[in-house]
């Protein structure tokens, strides 16, 4: 009995998504023109691995508001290293990417040791480094919002297969990616299995200190991705590279079916989060809706997300 | 195999184990028993390796051992089942069996969900569990999900050579007869080669599966004896037994209630834990329920204070009926309720006795909405003075006191607020014997000032020696009702026929 | 910083008292009580919403919307100061009253976590504070600015009124929070809410109230510094949230709940003031500030609750 409602309470989400295509589609057919529904991937594609990257860290329980930091950092480190518009870039091409991502990984690692070692719960760890990684991202562009004028890297925006540009295939592989470690690694059982009950994963034998820090580590990698992304697209870094971005993964992953307390969700829920949100978003353009008024929609949506998501629960004391 | 010799654990003053010795052969079921607080769960988790005990050997198969955690036990061949489950609801079988021990499986990086299935499937083969284990744990029943538990214990034998020890922590504790039936038959099966530690409440249980049997009280172990020896009562008697003086108790301070009746429960139920219960409690009356672990009598006291929902019946409080009322309803209708977790529900250890006194005042003792703080001054010291609470002063943190005088900071709380219904849970729980002398004085106080009281003891010589009346539960069922005022004293054996 | 036990509550005075010295041995024009009078009247907006956020932590929550509360309430109050004068203020405080008791249910009845339910109602409160302004900032005329707002933003005896005010709402803070059976029960629901239920207190009712206080603090920062900068804006409070929860951790309220209190929060707002000042004589970027805020934000933090971790740290 409980499975078959838990069941459909993990369909919700994706009834949400359909409802929400068909109720748009009806009101302003264009929604469902090819050249929109490429609109929704491309803008899907930086949204989509941001939460990914949260995903991990909300499937252990814990919760990770640093992702405008992150990806500020990782959008500076990147513009230091190609060409860019004020002069100051150490140009060496494509391959200040892996170096951006690396920051990225590192930035989110040092979260990890802080909420780890230093014992800070991880929302105050995450949004107290967040700033710092803003501030840093300041300093090294100068204050400045730097142009990126490297073309391999913009081709990530600009170069379309298939009519879709390039930065949907890397999405598409970062959600295989996080697929696959969610699914097939240990580290990523591991991260299921602290959601799970922590202390008993602690008494069997796993190192949750460790599992930790990993996963701060994989969510950095990914906030990395979505930098790149973020600042191919708009051509340029900033430190306000990643505004509003917080907002948009944290719902999505909720609105996706992942659960706060953790253990409950994963990646693919996340798909149909991202997607929920940037649909919402585009026919809330498509109608002549003000775009402000998304973050007041995804607030109510957060709220009945987590509440859908937290039935049975017990009478445990909430903070 | 396994042979525990002389184990002492001391935490601060608390002595847990007072050299106990336990000796578990291979092919032997050894029961353990004792009440909650005995030192079974301490001495479960020295053999686990959490603990290290100060004195005392861990020897198995002949060699001295010093177990360093849960692993290491493991790796010497101590399994555990543990009371609350260990699984992990969200992941499958086969990860849960084998977590933590995942390396073998895993091939360039990826786990070989193929491989670790079927040596999954070997593992629940064993304890006779068809299940697929690619099945996420959540969906399985208690029963299997125990089972599951064993099946994991039992991955053991192939990681270690030599003999094992399992260790079962009240399994049965939520299970239905015939499902206790197959487990039963599963731990036979699994006598050829292994010994086990059968813990359980269950009296009748322990003997059945058991061929000795430990009965532990007080962190030692009062009594070692064979199957054919055993019978719950004798088992009973051992575990809560007491030489009881004449005047611990202050019979002679017991006055005979009045006629009101202050609280009246008309066959109240709440599923799963207590069904069709039925009393009144008279003014100046002390009423005790008694029972096994589990029997139900803490929800029901619970549910008179609002903290537990009552799905039938009522429940009429001096002719007002407070079915379902709400702690701050309670409260302000003149109950008090002093909690089995003293540190967790009945005091805040963070704030100062005066502090915790004013708690449940509301607004009185104040004018113009601000504290009277001269008037606060003058009735705490009152009663630190009356309880004889032992405190520096009244702005001294009640982390800093003893538990016994945390237990009469809980007690003065209600004191003040001319409570006129008690429910007392446990209230000399882990109380020095001073200590508990002046909790029966003020109990005795309470009532020849008119208030009742609903009781939970901590023994049965407890019960007996405090109670006009005791309602005896099992299995959540009201099975008998004693007067306790009659001419022929009841004994605890009167009570333990109709519990176990 | 409880090892230190009764000298623990002064370490941040003496921080504070170290921290003036060292700036003043820089420019001793900073040491003058002048300069120090208005380094404190400058931080007053901040320190009124730490007031409203100290409340919130020392009953172990967190409210993530107030910089948001703040931004409309300023709104509002620009928006009704043309029409109706002195009515706006108490319109404005509503207003913050109102978005902070929905915090408030939607953390204590439907049980989100805080920081969860307050990211959330912070997001309507964007939009709704967007929607309000048409998103640009609103004038206050220098007239009715006068008329309505010279008691937060004038001076008397010498002294700016946001001092005034901010002591004035220091001391109402300090009685509530240490002679009411609301304080004591605000405490009692921070460090041991399962005792607080047993001993009679409404606990929710609690959270609600606590969060709508919140939200009255926080819109009345909104009001002053629609004052200060004669106009009401959608991001006038933005870079306030994260220096006003540093300022109530600095101070020595635990996250943990139940310690701590809004003196406390006097001294912790002091010093990230303080030190937002020797960072911009120095010449330090607004936004690489953060990078200081957050660190001394992790350290007070680590320092705080490292000692006594309540079971597991999520």
């Amino acid at each position: 009995m409980k499975s078959m409602k838990s069941r459909w309470a993990s369909a919700i989400p994706l009834f949400v998504l359909i409802g929400l295509c068909v109720a748009i589609a009806v009101l302003d057919p264009k929604f469902l023109s090819l050249g929109n529904i490429g609109r929704i991937a491309a803008a899907a594609s930086a949204p989509l691995v941001l939460a990914l990257g949260a995903t991990f860290i909300i499937l252990m329980g814990s919760i990770d508001l640093s992702v405008e930091g992150a990806m500020a950092f990782a959008g500076a480190v990147l513009a230091a290293f190609v060409a860019n518009a004020s002069g100051t870039g150490f140009d060496i091409g494509l391959a200040a990417i892996p170096i951006a991502l690396l920051a990225a990984a590192a930035f989110g690692c040092f979260i990890g040791m802080v909420h780890v070692y230093l014992k800070v719960p991880s929302f105050m760890a995450s949004l107290g480094m967040g700033f710092v990684g803003i501030g840093i991202a300041t300093v090294l562009l100068g204050g400045e919002r730097v142009g990126i004028l490297d073309q391999n890297v913009r081709a990530l925006a600009l170069t379309r297969v298939l009519g879709l540009p390039l930065s949907v295939y890397v999405s598409l592989f970062m959600l295989a990616v996080a697929w696959f470690i969610q699914d097939h690694t240990r580290i990523g059982r591991h991260i299921m299995a602290l959601g799970g009950g922590e202390d008993l994963a602690a008494a069997s034998g796993i190192n949750v200190r460790r599992v930790r820090l990993l996963a701060f580590t994989i969510a950095g990698m990914f906030f990395g991705v979505g930098a790149v992304l973020t600042s191919a697209r708009l051509g340029a870094s900033s430190a306000l590279l990643g505004s509003g971005q917080l907002f948009t993964a944290i719902s999505a992953v909720v609105v996706g079916g992942t659960a706060l307390t953790g253990g409950k969700g994963g990646v693919l829920q996340t798909v149909i989060g991202v997607l929920i949100v940037i649909v919402l978003n585009n026919g809330m353009i498509i109608l002549g809706l003000p775009s402000f008024v998304q973050q007041g929609v995804l607030g109510l949506a957060i709220i009945l997300a987590v509440l859908l998501n937290s039935s049975g629960r017990s009478l445990a004391i909430v903070k | 195999m396994l042979d525990l010799k002389e184990i002492t654990k001391t935490f601060g003053r608390v002595r847990a184990l007072k050299g106990v010795s336990i000796t578990v052969d291979v092919g032997e079921v050894v029961g353990l028993v004792g009440e909650n607080g005995a030192g079974k769960s301490t001495l479960m988790k020295v053999l686990n390796g959490i603990h290290q005990p100060d004195s005392g050997t861990v020897e198995i198969n002949g060699k001295t051992e010093t177990l360093r955690g849960p692993r290491d036990a493991a790796a010497k061949g101590i399994g555990m089942v543990f009371q609350e489950q260990s699984l992990i609801a969200n992941i499958s079988v086969a990860e849960n069996i084998f977590i933590g021990n995942e390396a073998q499986f895993v091939r360039f990086g990826r786990i070989d969900w193929k491989a670790m299935g079927e040596a999954a499937k070997r593992q629940l083969d064993k304890v006779g569990l068809d299940v697929d284990p690619r099945t996420i744990t959540s969906e399985l029943s208690f029963m299997q999900r125990q089972m599951v538990e064993l099946a994991k214990v039992l991955t053991l034998e192939e990681a270690v050579d030599g003999n094992l020890c399992i260790l079962l922590d009240e399994p049965t504790s939520v299970l239905e007869q015939a499902e206790i039936d197959i487990l039963f038959g599963v731990i036979r099966k699994l006598r050829e080669r292994a010994g086990i530690i059968f813990i359980s409440h269950r009296l009748d249980e322990v003997i059945e599966i058991s061929d000795t049997i430990y009965v532990m009280k007080d962190g030692a172990v009062v009594e070692r004896m064979m199957k054919a020896d055993a019978t719950p009562e004798r088992i009973h008697h051992l575990m809560v037994g007491r030489e009881a003086t004449g005047s611990y108790y202050k019979q002679d301070e017991r006055r005979p209630p009045a006629e009101a009746i202050a609280l009246s429960v008309q066959n109240v139920s709440r599923a799963l834990q207590f069904s069709e219960i039925s009393f009144d409690v008279h003014d100046g009356e002390v009423l005790a329920l008694v029972g096994t672990e589990g029997a139900g009598s803490e929800p029901l006291i619970r549910s008179f204070f609002g903290l537990e929902r009552t799905h039938l019946g009522k429940i009429v409080y001096r002719g007002e009926d407070i079915t379902n009322t709400s702690p701050g309803r309670a409260v302000a209708a003149g109950i008090g309720y002093v909690p089995r977790e003293r540190k967790i529900e009945g005091i805040v250890e963070e704030m100062s006795v005066q502090e915790n006194i004013c708690l449940p005042l509301g607004g009185r003792l104040t004018r113009f909405g601000l504290f009277d703080f001269p008037a606060i001054a003058r009735k705490t010291a009152g009663l630190i003075a009356k309880l004889r609470i032992k405190t520096p002063d009244g702005s001294t943190l009640c982390a800093n006191l003893s538990g016994g005088n945390q237990q009469k900071v809980v007690l003065s709380k209600w004191y003040r607020t001319d409570a006129r219904l008690f429910l007392l849970d446990h209230p000399t729980r882990g109380l020095d014997v001073g200590a508990k002398e002046d909790v029966y004085a003020l109990i005795r106080e309470m009532c020849a000032a008119g208030a009742a009281v609903v009781l939970i003891a901590d023994t049965l010589e407890e019960a007996l020696g405090l109670a006009h009346t005791v309602i005896v539960l099992k299995d959540g069922r009201q099975t008998a009702r004693f007067d306790n005022t009659g001419p022929t004293p009841v004994t605890p054996l009167d009570l333990i026929a109709h519990m176990v | 910083m409880k090892q230190f036990g009764k000298l623990g509550g002064l370490i941040p005075w003496i921080a504070l008292v170290v921290l003036i010295l060292i700036v003043g041995s820089f420019d001793t024009t900073f040491l003058k009580p002048a300069t120090l009078i208005g380094l404190f009247a400058d931080s007053a907006t901040l320190f009124l919403m730490a007031i409203g956020m100290t409340a919130v932590i020392y009953i172990g929550s967190i409210d993530l919307s107030l910089q948001s509360i703040a931004a409309i309430s300023s709104i509002v109050l620009a928006l009704l100061i043309p029409d109706y004068g002195m009515l706006a203020i108490p319109a404005a405080l509503l207003a913050g009253v109102l978005f902070g008791g929905l915090s408030g249910v939607v953390h204590a009845v439907l049980r989100l976590p805080s920081f969860i339910a307050t990211l959330a109602v912070g997001g309507v409160v964007t939009t709704a504070a967007l929607y309000l302004s048409d998103q640009r900032s609103i004038q206050i005329d220098a007239q009715p600015r006068l008329d309505t707002l010279s008691w937060a933003i004038g001076t008397m005896f010498g002294v700016p009124n946001e001092v005034w005010v901010s002591l004035v709402v220091l001391a109402v803070a300090l009685v509530i929070e240490q002679a009411t059976p609301f304080g004591k029960a605000m405490k009692a629901v921070g460090c041991g809410e399962a005792a607080a239920r047993v001993a009679g207190i409404d606990v929710r009712k609690i959270k609600i109230v606590v969060f709508m206080i919140a939200g009255l603090f926080a819109a009345l920062s909104g009001v002053v510094l629609a004052g200060r900068l004669s106009s009401g804006s959608p991001i006038i409070a933005n870079e306030f949230l994260l220096p006003a929860i540093a300022a109530v951790v600095l101070g020595g309220t635990s996250l943990t709940g139940g310690t701590g209190g809004v003196l406390r929060t006097l001294v912790g707002t002091l010093l990230i003031a303080v030190v937002r000042t020797g960072m911009t004589f120095v010449g330090v970027n607004v936004l690489a500030q953060q990078i200081v805020f957050g660190v001394i934000l992790v350290a007070a933090v680590a320092l705080s609750t490292g000692r006594a971790p309540k079971g597991v740290m999520k």
